[in-house]
């Protein structure tokens, strides 16, 4: 925690780069001070202290709390029950839970639960700043229930919300709720602090897509995207109850729609995947399927085939489902992992979640690279399906021992000869380790002397010492690199409630007279603002503490 | 549709002087291209109140919405037990009632506390116990000891009875187990050997660490890192800063020998949380594999309502055993001031049990109340003698239905009143609509006494025989402060095929509500007031010798009239 946690959100402009790491003023390493830690401190500067409400806006919910607590404390959803007009009481009506919702037409699946898209052409900017408004009143007057005093607010996004949406949320906050400054942070650098991590490839399965974010140091570095998520997924569990309503003798013949608040329903509460690849090969690359896959190693296959009975109070007439609970996987497996699709069919847009995962890896170089696939994060709404973390490490694990790290995905014709290169290193290597092991009597004959590169290395006494020193005060697991290993996060939220606790700056601060005198334009170009107090003369106006209102210029840093 | 029909809802623009930037787009729905109101619009559940919901600015001489105040608290207290609840309280413990007071986490109803003694004498152990559906803390596995102070009692009481720590004892514990951990791995680093197993991950066999116990561990660790970062060299560039008491300590420290080695150590390089005491955990597969078998087993009925989930503290439990009784969110009184010129609108009095206002300055007062009914039978349809009442949820496609049109006056001055409508509803089932007589004065709202007295007013006479002739530009009827026009309305088709056809996806199917019929109109007052504000809505202004100013007042309206009923073809 130091430096590069407080300029959280410091990166790259419009896609994170590598080259970022470096280009930043302050090494990431540099310690940075905290003004106040001797005991002799004066409060004096910090009396004004700077009270946080902490936020997280994603496409589906709101989450509010205050910083140090540990879950936030209140999630709001945006359904069509939130959007009702006033004195609108329908919803308690009970025979409202009786009946089906069809969805609206020109409506995408699960629209209407949406506060936001990325697709900007196809939202009504007014209504989202609408339904964000009644949100935010809501958690401010039923859950936060402060005094009147003006809260600064720590907000995480996702990175890349494209500007009008963001300006859209910031005019809520800075006009209805006259926040004095408004902190951005960015979603998968507040899930790598909630792991404990300063490094990490977060996986966020949101709602509309999976956002892949390697975070070195506090800062992103790369990112891959893919539309397999929650949305799909819950479009798929749809199709599958649907075929199974319809198939349920003595219902009426007329097609079942089940509406998103049932499918949605079924996937959060008995939805889940199967925590084991199917069968490794199935799940591999192929150039082409070949030959027709007979074998299926399916799980030991139990007698009677365990079912699961889930109410359709809304059908007509109302039923029960009894549907085999292997099927309640199906909609995981073919939304997220889509294993019976060669990979050469897929868009860019849609890779199955382990390649995604697996790209996202090859691409880092070889250190970041270390870091990240033990520090692999799975977060967001997707990532509450019972078996979803396991599978998606087990298939990663299953991808890389195959394949390893050669960002050759197809050698074409030369294969063959990628084949005997292959074999013949690993024989050298075989054989080296052979003569490695008779290294003695080899040693024997001064007349071969070995090659350099055979020989073993010389060992730096002083060199294991200091990595000794090194490793004393740091437990052996936050070393560990280089394997597949997955840690639990407690979210973005608790993030950056975190964040707020120990007063940590952020990168990108926008103040409130700023932000309405220019909106967003008044940013700075430049990504990079050191929040290093620079070095002043000492005048009259030292004493000031380091507030948060003496930065001349702001910046959008990550979303710039 | 919300209300039975009618019903007549108000649209607030929102008016707001003070920021231009972020309030104009509220208003764009109303205003720009002078666009009418479409009450289909998904924009317009946001814009749309009933009368009685609405404040009223006498500064701004506007509407204010619950969306156009600002709003303080005046004071916190618990909605069940209707204690007040210090500020102070509600920011160490929270937004919910600290004494006994709990709602069921299955169906929120008020819990009580009831003893499982057998003996009749109501003796320990005591529950909670919903009295709607019958849920009980037996289910979760705790029992109390007292039949008081039951949240610090829960707060102690993990589901299954076990303890949960305090945060003193959490942090005890953390320093205690760390110390063990530094010890063990001293003992190692004498001795370098391989990484002994139970350092992986640190995870305590059996129990996992709680949501909770992670996040305070995390928040420890990050202490510690910032700590062991924070500038102890006396050159740290960071706080050259000499009017802070700070600086002395720097420099006692940079004069005294002793400490000087002391504070050379260069701090260790910030790394990773390392262990479950550091709120470090790994990825465990067994939880999932748990989670999926308890599934099978149990079926749906053991896993939560989205609902019950998001109503818990910790929302991210999966199982109706991990539910925890809430604790009764705490309510409070609220002051509301106009956003524009900051007067206060609405302003309660602080005794909670009151349900009284100091202050409390009202829509109703100051906008014309405006309802819609049918035209009684015997008028409308000569004809029929029935006395069947209007059927709201069944308006006849294609048939001429007249409605009345009734405004009344809560001014003290007569207004003159100009209404307008589009002839066809807007959204997809067009209506056609005519206001017979679109212009028209009401009274002002005098004294009751002079309904009574003055009979020269001369209500219009309707009678069954001349009702065939409802008169286009002449009003329906008048009383001392309102007047009612007839409004002939043409309920539109439901499946309008001609129309669909020219639509982009063609599917013919409405959308919820599209079948309600729901009338935009535009109202605008003309009248004459005082002066001076303040006075008018006190007392009466005919005494009064001040100036008088021509006054306008315009918004819109919306007017649910009914459902269209599907056509029996």
């Amino acid at each position: 925690m130091s430096a590069a946690d407080r300029n959280l959100g410091r990166t790259r402009g419009t896609t994170p780069r590598v080259a970022d790491l470096a280009s930043t003023p302050e090494t990431p390493r540099t310690p940075l001070g905290r003004s106040t830690s001797s005991i002799y401190g004066s409060p004096g500067g910090y009396r004004t202290e700077d009270e946080y409400i902490v936020l997280e806006i994603g496409a589906r919910f709101v989450r509010g709390g205050l910083p140090g607590e540990s879950t936030p404390r209140c999630t709001l959803s945006f359904g069509p029950d939130e959007q009702r007009r006033a004195a609108d009481y329908r919803q308690w009506d009970p025979g409202h839970n009786r009946e089906r919702t069809s969805r609206k037409r020109g409506q995408e699946w699960g629209q209407d639960h949406e506060l936001y898209r990325l697709d900007l052409g196809r939202v009504d900017l007014g209504l989202v700043e609408d339904k964000f408004e009644r949100a935010m009143r809501e958690a401010f007057n039923k859950y936060f229930v402060l005094d009147t005093k003006p809260r600064r607010i720590m907000l995480s996004l996702p990175p890349k919300l494209p500007h009008p949406l963001m300006s859209t949320l910031l005019d809520v906050l800075f006009g209805s709720f006259q926040a004095p400054s408004v902190t951005l942070l960015s979603a998968p650098v507040l899930a790598t602090v909630a792991a404990g991590l300063r490094s990490a490839l977060v996986v966020d399965i949101g709602w509309a897509e999976t956002l892949i974010t390697a975070v070195c140091e506090y800062r992103e570095v790369h990112e891959q995207r893919s539309i397999r998520a929650t949305k799909l997924l819950s479009e798929h569990m749809a199709k599958l109850l649907n075929a199974a309503l319809d198939d349920e003798p003595g219902v009426g013949d007329s097609k079942t729609d089940i509406s998103f608040e049932e499918a949605d329903e079924v996937l959060t509460r008995v939805g889940w995947c199967k925590s084991k690849p199917r069968s490794n090969r199935r799940t591999m690359y192929f150039v082409a399927r070949t030959s027709p896959i007979l074998e299926e190693f399916e799980d030991a296959v139990e007698s009677p085939e365990p079912t699961i009975t889930i109410p359709f109070p809304r059908h007509t007439p109302p039923t029960e489902l009894t549907i085999p609970f292997a099927s309640l996987a199906k909609p995981a497996e073919s939304a997220l992992f889509a294993p019976d699709t060669a990979l050469n069919e897929f868009d860019d847009n849609e890779l199955p979640l382990h390649h995604l995962i697996y790209r996202a890896l090859l691409s880092l170089p070889m250190d970041v690279r270390r870091l990240c696939m033990s520090r692999i994060v799975i977060t967001g709404g997707g990532s509450s399906l019972p078996g979803l973390k396991t599978r998606l490490l087990a298939e990663l694990e299953a991808l890389v021992s195959q394949k390893g790290w050669d960002p050759v995905r197809n050698y074409g014709s030369a294969s063959a000869r990628h084949e005997i290169i292959m074999n013949q290193k690993r024989e050298n290597l075989e054989l080296r380790n052979q003569e490695g092991e008779d290294k003695v009597s080899e040693s024997l004959d001064p007349g071969a002397p070995l090659p350099p590169g055979l020989q073993n290395p010389e060992e730096d006494p002083i060199d294991a010492k200091l990595s000794h020193l090194a490793l004393k005060n740091v437990p052996p697991t936050s070393l560990v690199g280089g394997v597949i290993r997955g840690v639990d996060t407690l979210g973005p939220w608790a993030g950056a409630s975190l964040v707020a606790h120990h007063r940590i700056k952020g990168i990108v601060e926008i103040e409130r007279e700023k932000y309405l005198q220019h909106g967003l334009q008044g940013a700075t170009k430049e990504k990079e603002i050191s929040v290093v107090q620079q070095r002043q003369s000492m005048g009259p106006g030292i004493g000031m503490g380091r507030g948060a209102g003496d930065r001349a210029s702001w910046t959008l840093g990550v979303w710039a | 549709m919300a209300q039975p029909f009618p019903y007549t809802y108000y649209a607030c623009d929102c008016f707001d002087s003070n920021t231009p930037l972020a309030s104009k787009r509220a208003s764009q729905l109303l205003e720009e291209d002078e666009r009418d109101l479409d009450p289909h619009n998904p924009r317009s559940n946001y814009a749309l109140y009933p009368l009685e919901q609405l404040l009223y600015c006498e500064d701004c001489q506007q509407i204010r919405c619950p969306r156009c105040v600002a709003e303080e608290t005046i004071n916190w207290y618990c909605p069940s037990c209707l204690f007040e609840v210090p500020s102070s309280v509600v920011k160490s413990d929270g937004n919910r009632c600290t004494r006994n007071c709990f709602n069921c986490p299955v169906c929120t109803s008020p819990m009580t506390t009831n003893s499982l003694d057998t003996s009749g004498e109501n003796g320990a152990p005591f529950i909670l116990a919903c009295p709607y559906c019958k849920w009980s803390t037996v289910e979760i596995g705790i029992e109390m000891e007292k039949s008081t102070g039951i949240s610090a009692q829960l707060a102690r009481i993990a589901n299954g009875g076990r303890p949960i720590p305090t945060q003193k004892e959490r942090d005890k514990e953390r320093e205690r187990k760390k110390e063990m951990e530094s010890r063990r791995r001293e003992k190692d680093a004498i001795s370098p050997t391989q990484d002994s197993p139970t350092t992986d991950g640190g995870r305590d066999a059996g129990n996992a660490p709680s949501h909770d116990d992670l996040f305070s561990n995390l928040s420890a660790f990050y202490k510690s890192q910032i700590d062991t970062q924070s500038p102890s060299n006396p050159f740290s560039q960071s706080d050259i800063n000499f009017s802070s008491p700070s600086a002395y300590s720097r420099i006692m420290s940079m004069y005294s020998s002793n400490s000087r080695k002391h504070k050379r150590n260069k701090p260790a390089a910030p790394r990773d949380a390392g262990s479950v005491l550091e709120g470090f955990s790994i990825h465990d597969p067994s939880t999932d594999a748990q989670a999926i078998e308890r599934i099978k087993r149990e079926g749906w009925s053991i896993t939560l309502e989205p609902s019950q989930r998001l109503a818990q503290t910790n929302p991210n439990i999966r199982f109706s055993d991990d539910l925890r009784p809430l604790a009764t969110l705490l309510c409070t009184k609220r002051s509301k001031r106009c956003r524009s010129c900051r007067h206060i609108l609405s302003k309660p009095e602080s005794k909670i049990t009151s349900t009284r206002y100091k202050i409390k300055l009202l829509a109703l007062n100051h906008i014309p109340r405006i309802s819609m009914r049918a035209l009684p039978p015997q008028f409308a349809q000569p004809a029929s003698t029935s006395n069947t009442p209007f059927n709201y949820n069944a308006l006849k496609s294609g048939i001429p239905t007249q409605f009345l049109l009734h405004l009344s006056n809560p001014l003290f001055d007569p207004i003159r009143v100009t209404l307008a409508t589009p002839s066809l509803t807007p959204g997809r089932v067009q209506s056609r609509v005519t206001i017979l007589c679109p212009q028209f004065e009401v009274g002002a709202n005098t004294d009751v006494w002079d309904d009574a007295l003055a009979s020269s007013l001369s209500p219009i006479k309707h009678s069954a025989h001349d009702s065939g002739q409802i008169e286009a530009g002449k009003i329906w009827d008048r009383g001392r402060n309102w007047t009612s026009v007839v409004v002939e309305v043409v309920p539109g088709f439901l499946n309008d095929n001609n129309n669909a056809t020219g639509g982009d996806d063609g599917d013919d199917t409405l959308n919820y509500d599209e079948d309600v019929l729901e009338i935009p109109i535009f109202v605008r007052l003309e009248f004459e007031a005082d002066v001076n504000v303040e006075e008018r809505g006190l007392g009466d202004s005919r005494g009064s010798k001040g100036e008088r100013e021509k006054r306008e007042e315009a918004f819109w309206t919306v007017v649910g009239v009914g459902r269209i009923a599907e056509m029996a073809l």
